[in-house]
């Protein structure tokens, strides 16, 4: 990226007004207008959609989208630290396919015998070995990230059938009965450990002054540097945090399918979608954590509108594809700009 | 080496001695003093490549002198770190705001200094914002929302923002960079009140700036700089800008531009009542082939925007553009460009050349037609044009296919004049062509410019260096708020004048 | 270890190695027959994509649709010739399907100003749901046997003085593009984009439309490999293109290791995509398990990266 020059006269504009509230208004319309299209899409769905707005359906949905949702949290993080430039800032491709492994090695551990506390530990540190390698490669190794995570996301993907010889590795334990059922009745399990995942990200993210810092880290590197924060070390911890992320939704995944899965990858880019889409929830129209939340909620309210409705399925890619489309032409537009 | 000695005796808050420093076998520092008295604003001022920025980053402690001492309020410093630095209260205001966009002027103030709640790592919005808005209003008298976006302020409310982050950590030396130069001059005025009213705290301010006549206005004293070393601190409210000049570049002006010889042609660039709202109205102006017209104005006064839209950066609202005549078509740099305009732009590394590739490759970027054998290169034909173009502007490079990267500034801004050279435009926009150049390519860059006039180009030059366009241009135009306050023959006017229009006739200004 | 390869070589050392080490402990690499194989099955599809790939981020972007756009041009192939339609109008249709993909992107990057990442992603998960509709949710359409044109087969598995035709098909595109890239006035324009795009605009260079054209030229590259899939496995089979992408990227940047700067280049794309494919094959044969290929050649990208950004960091620091 170019240096920037010292220089005598530097901005044509009459920089004594603040660039207008032109800006400002605009992103707190496509903020609004974002939430209307929800609730619109709610209120049409409710309408028109036998079913739809039943507890039971929309719990469901709930549950639905905790796989996918747990991976956007997990990769909303890296997006955070990376800044909002997809190519050359932070994302996570290695994501879904650390899933996939992941849920390999814990139903596999679950088959040999070991209870669901090994399980899970095996799981915990396969997610975070897998992050640690993303860290390593981007920070240290200086990697681009689409790169170095692509790299990975091969790894894992032939770690995972290694492991499952490229099938499904049946699994059942207390736990996973406990994840797949509802407390209390018709409230999904699944769907409380993806708002639990969400309310304690949010809390670092949003609350903590170490969130605050991942976003400068991301924001504006070299303002961060000035300030004194280690960079390295907040980008790291974004990939780890995915890894962990990653781990906890492979075990919500074995759960949902009673076993690991061959088609993880696949998950890959509903994923990347359901966390950029989730800017326009924003004022500042970056990653957040509500914002993801909401995406992915959003997607999945679709998907079971589109169920109910007897749409077929397959325009739902479609659909998600034009979103980012328009999307991203507004933000792009919009997002306040470095001077 | 004068030295005149600052306002009255003082013990000395910073005390920067002999200090030496060298980057891979060139001498950046040689035996360079500083000498800043507690509680007075003291200037430093030097071309480019000079040293200043070296000078400055031994101060923040990210590089360590080879030779020399650094002491503050007394206290020679041994190993000074970037965090020890700023434990003996050593600010920095950069040029570069470093600010996040994102964030709110209040997180942006706390950043890494977070204000805790019960002792808990918990951030609380509202307070912090209460904080914030609380601290601007008292330093600053500034009513700023605190929860307004860093990206959304003008650069004056960033620096605000800058310097109270700044002073939160009740800084004894504050070092300013270059802070004027996205100001207008209500904006500058604002500053100075701010850096008086810091001054009248105790704290000792560093102002480094190339406006030698802020300078004069704010500063007791001026350390000059150049090639390395200080040559003298002198009392800038005593001394004239000539003076301070002669000091940076150690030889008469008048021997760094080439006599003219030149007669002028017919119009090339012909501009008819342009306009663009909000930032110019009712712009007219004529270059003529074989003549070099200066523009100047300060930030705000529309001669950047000018010259963005006759090379089709920037819409205008109304107006014409005639080239040889002939309007222009199409508000495109490409349009321009087709139609023979050139365009030496300001960021030469962002828009001027493109670094990682070679000096031919940056060469015949804009000429490529010229080789084409179809839809091919005409390899040979175009080592020997590049060939041809290092030679006449004797750009200093390793090879024609060095990366552009590995050339110093001045033969990078070459190697911008080669291509378009290599398109044989008929009128030149230079942008601060000689910005970051040091001295002696400043000099071959003047040479070339006349030379190009004298083939029959026409120049149009925007610069804040007064003095550079008194000595380059047959006529200058200043802008002020968007409309031309003066066209005239440069031998007709001087420095003073000029600035008194740029800076709005009737403003007094100290010499 | 001190690692002394320029990092330039990175590639073909690894090639050369991985080569040897594989004639070297199992018999059946270095046979004619495999290593046919190697080359017409794997590498000739892969190395068409992956040329695209190289022409869309070395302008500076990226293309995720390349496998919508083999995709599609393989739909509108298939389907023409199950419907009899003649084999020429057959391939213009083909080819126009890979157009109109191409053309999409090209108006979401070049006219939109959407960056490319995201606007080929979006088309990406646009064209899913086209063939998914189309197919009814993604039924392959199969040649019947015996009503199978002659010129299909030709293309799928027939020889030109012993050499299959797809690798000859390789052979044009790698001649076509290596001029675009290497010789070509636009080839030079595109290297600026990608290099810098501030500068091209500054210097009166037409970026709208040669952007463009990029993404166009893409498009088209990868409906020709659409058409020799088809062939080789006589059906449309929906979604299958996707599987190309990652390969196809990773050849890309294996690929810019080779160049002296560090930048997207075709030759070092066919290096990488060589590389990839003779180390899938390899490790089959000495009989490792199918799954550890995969990690494998996982492996093996990993580390031609690691060599490539660690020397390309070393070479900086000493320019600092």
């Amino acid at each position: 990226m170019p240096d920037t020059v010292q220089s005598h006269i530097a901005l044509p504009v009459d920089v004594s007004a603040p660039r207008s509230r032109g800006a400002d208004t605009a992103r707190t319309l496509v903020r609004a207008g974002s939430l209307l299209a929800f609730v619109a899409v709610f209120v049409a769905f409710a309408v028109a959609a036998p079913g739809f707005l039943t507890a039971g359906n929309l719990a469901n949905v709930v549950g639905q989208v905790a796989v996918i949702g747990v991976l956007a949290l997990g990769m909303t993080l890296v997006v955070v630290g990376g800044g909002n430039d997809v190519v050359r800032g932070g994302i996570d491709l290695s994501v879904a396919n650390t899933l996939g492994l992941c849920a390999a090695v814990y139903a596999t551990v679950l088959g040999d015998g070991w209870g669901d506390g090994a399980a899970l530990a095996a799981t915990a540190v396969t997610g975070l070995l897998v992050g640690a390698v993303n860290a390593v490669s981007v920070v240290w190794l200086g990697i681009l990230p689409l790169l170095a995570t692509l790299a990975a996301m091969n790894i894992c993907a032939g770690l995972e059938l290694v492991l499952t010889h490229n099938t499904v590795v049946a699994a059942s334990s207390p736990l996973l009965d406990v994840l797949a059922g509802e407390f209390p009745a018709g409230v999904p399990v699944l769907g409380e450990v993806l708002l639990g995942v969400a309310v304690l990200l949010a809390v670092v993210l949003h609350l903590t002054p170490a969130g605050l810092r991942l976003y400068a880290v991301g924001g504006h590197r070299e303002a961060a540097r000035a300030a004194g924060l280690p960079v390295a070390a907040f980008v790291a911890a974004s990939y780890l945090g995915s890894g962990l992320c990653a781990s906890v939704a492979s075990v919500l995944s074995v759960a949902l399918l009673s076993g690991s899965t061959t088609g993880s990858g696949d998950m890959l880019l509903a994923v990347v979608v359901t966390a950029l889409l989730g800017v326009v929830f924003s004022r500042r129209l970056v990653a957040t954590i509500p914002g993801t939340l909401l995406s992915a909620l959003f997607i999945g309210l679709l998907i079971n509108g589109f169920q109910l409705l007897n749409i077929s399925s397959y325009w739902v890619n479609g659909v998600q594809g034009v979103l980012i489309l328009l999307v991203v032409a507004a933000t792009s537009m919009l997002r306040p700009h470095a001077r | 080496m004068t030295t005149q000695s600052p306002s009255g005796a003082s013990p000395l808050a910073l005390e920067m001695r002999d200090l030496v420093k060298d980057f891979a076998g060139v001498r950046a520092l040689d035996h360079a003093n500083l000498r800043v008295g507690r509680g007075s604003v003291h200037g430093l001022i030097g071309q480019n490549g000079a040293g200043k920025s070296t000078l400055i980053k031994l101060l923040a402690g990210i590089h360590a002198p080879d030779a020399g001492t650094i002491a503050v309020e007394g206290a020679v410093q041994s190993r000074l770190t970037p965090h020890r630095a700023e434990e003996l209260g050593i600010h920095f205001i950069h040029q570069d705001r470093l600010l996040v966009p994102t964030f709110t002027v209040a997180e942006s103030l706390f950043l890494g200094a977070e204000p805790r709640r019960f002792g808990l790592p918990w951030l609380n919005g509202a307070a912090m914002r209460r904080r914030a808005a609380a601290i601007l209003r008292e330093t600053f008298g500034v009513d700023l929302p605190a929860g307004a976006l860093v990206g959304e302020l003008s650069a004056a409310q960033q620096q605000l923002v800058q310097i109270s982050r700044a002073l939160l950590n009740r800084p004894k030396i504050l070092v300013f960079d270059e802070p004027t130069a996205a100001l207008v001059r209500r904006e500058v005025d604002s500053l100075f009140g701010v850096i008086g009213r810091l001054r009248a705290q105790g704290i000792t301010i560093v102002y480094i700036s190339h406006y030698l006549h802020e300078i004069g206005e704010i500063c007791d004293a001026v350390t000059v700089l150049r090639n390395g070393v200080d040559v003298g601190t002198v009392d800038p409210r005593t001394t004239p800008t000539a003076d301070l000049v002669s000091m940076m570049v150690a030889r008469d002006i008048h021997d760094m531009f080439p006599r003219r010889q030149r007669t002028a042609g017919p119009p090339v660039l012909s501009v008819t009542g342009l306009r663009a709202a909000g930032a110019f109205e009712d712009v007219s102006l004529t270059v003529r082939r074989g003549e070099i017209v200066g523009m100047t104005g300060l930030v705000g006064s529309g001669a950047k925007d000018v010259l963005r839209c006759v090379f089709g950066l920037q819409r205008p609202d109304a107006g014409r553009i005639e080239i040889d005549g002939a309007a222009l078509r199409g508000r495109s740099p490409s349009a321009a460009v087709g139609g023979g305009l050139a365009l030496v732009p300001e960021d030469r590394r962002g828009h001027g050349v493109a670094l990682s590739l070679s000096v031919r490759e940056n060469t015949t970027i804009a000429s490529l037609d010229r080789f084409a054998r179809g839809p091919l290169i005409d390899r040979s034909a175009e080592r020997a044009e590049v060939d041809r173009l290092i030679r006449e502007l004797a750009i200093k490079t390793p090879g024609r296919e060095a990366a552009v990267r590995n050339l110093s500034g001045g033969n990078q801004q070459k190697v911008v004049l080669a291509k378009w050279l290599s398109r044989q435009s008929s009128l030149y926009l230079l942008d601060e062509p000689t910005v970051g150049v040091d001295v002696g390519a400043k000099v071959e860059i003047y040479r070339l410019i006349d030379e190009l006039a004298g083939k029959g180009a026409g120049i149009l030059v925007l610069s804040a260096d007064l003095l550079e366009l008194l000595g380059l241009c047959d006529r200058i135009l200043v802008m002020y708020r968007g409309r031309i306050v003066h066209d005239g023959p440069a031998a007709a006017t001087d420095s003073d004048s000029l600035l008194m229009q740029a800076t709005g006739a009737g403003v007094a200004v100290h010499a | 270890m001190r690692v002394k390869i320029s990092s330039r070589y990175a590639l073909v050392l690894a090639l050369v190695a991985v080569f040897a080490f594989f004639s070297l402990t199992t018999t059946t690499f270095l046979t004619p027959g495999n290593l046919q194989s190697i080359l017409v099955n794997n590498f000739a599809l892969l190395a068409v994509v992956s040329m695209g790939m190289t022409l869309a981020i070395a302008a500076g972007g990226i293309d995720l649709s390349v496998g919508t756009a083999i995709d599609i041009a393989s739909l509108i192939f298939v389907s023409a010739v199950a419907a009899h339609v003649a084999i020429p109008l057959a391939l213009l249709g083909a080819l126009a399907g890979g157009l109109l993909v191409g053309a999409f992107n090209a108006a979401l990057i070049a006219w939109l100003r959407i960056t490319p990442f995201l606007a080929t992603l979006g088309t990406l998960f646009i064209g899913q749901s086209v063939q998914q509709l189309s197919t009814s949710g993604g039924q392959p359409i199969y040649l019947i046997t015996g009503h199978v044109p002659p010129a299909f087969t030709f293309i799928g598995h027939g020889t030109v003085l012993g050499i299959p035709f797809a690798l000859i098909v390789v052979a044009a595109s790698a001649a076509v593009f290596v001029t675009i890239l290497g010789r070509s006035l636009f080839g030079r324009r595109v290297e600026a984009l990608g290099a810098q795009p501030g500068v091209a605009w500054y210097s009166g260079l037409r970026v709208s439309r040669d952007t463009a054209w990029v993404y166009v030229l893409s498009g088209l590259v990868c409906a020709v490999a659409g058409i020799v899939l088809s062939c080789t496995v006589r059906a449309y089979v929906p979604l299958s293109g996707n599987a190309y992408l990652l390969n196809a990227i990773g050849a890309t940047f294996l690929g810019t290791t080779f160049s002296k700067v560090g930048r997207p280049n075709v030759p070092g794309t066919l290096l990488g995509v060589l590389l990839l494919n003779i180390v899938a094959n390899g490790l089959l044969l000495i009989g490792w398990n199918f799954y550890w290929q995969q990690v494998g050649t996982g492996v093996l990208i990993f580390l031609v990266l690691v060599v490539s950004f660690g020397g390309r960091r070393q070479h900086s620091a000493r320019a600092a």
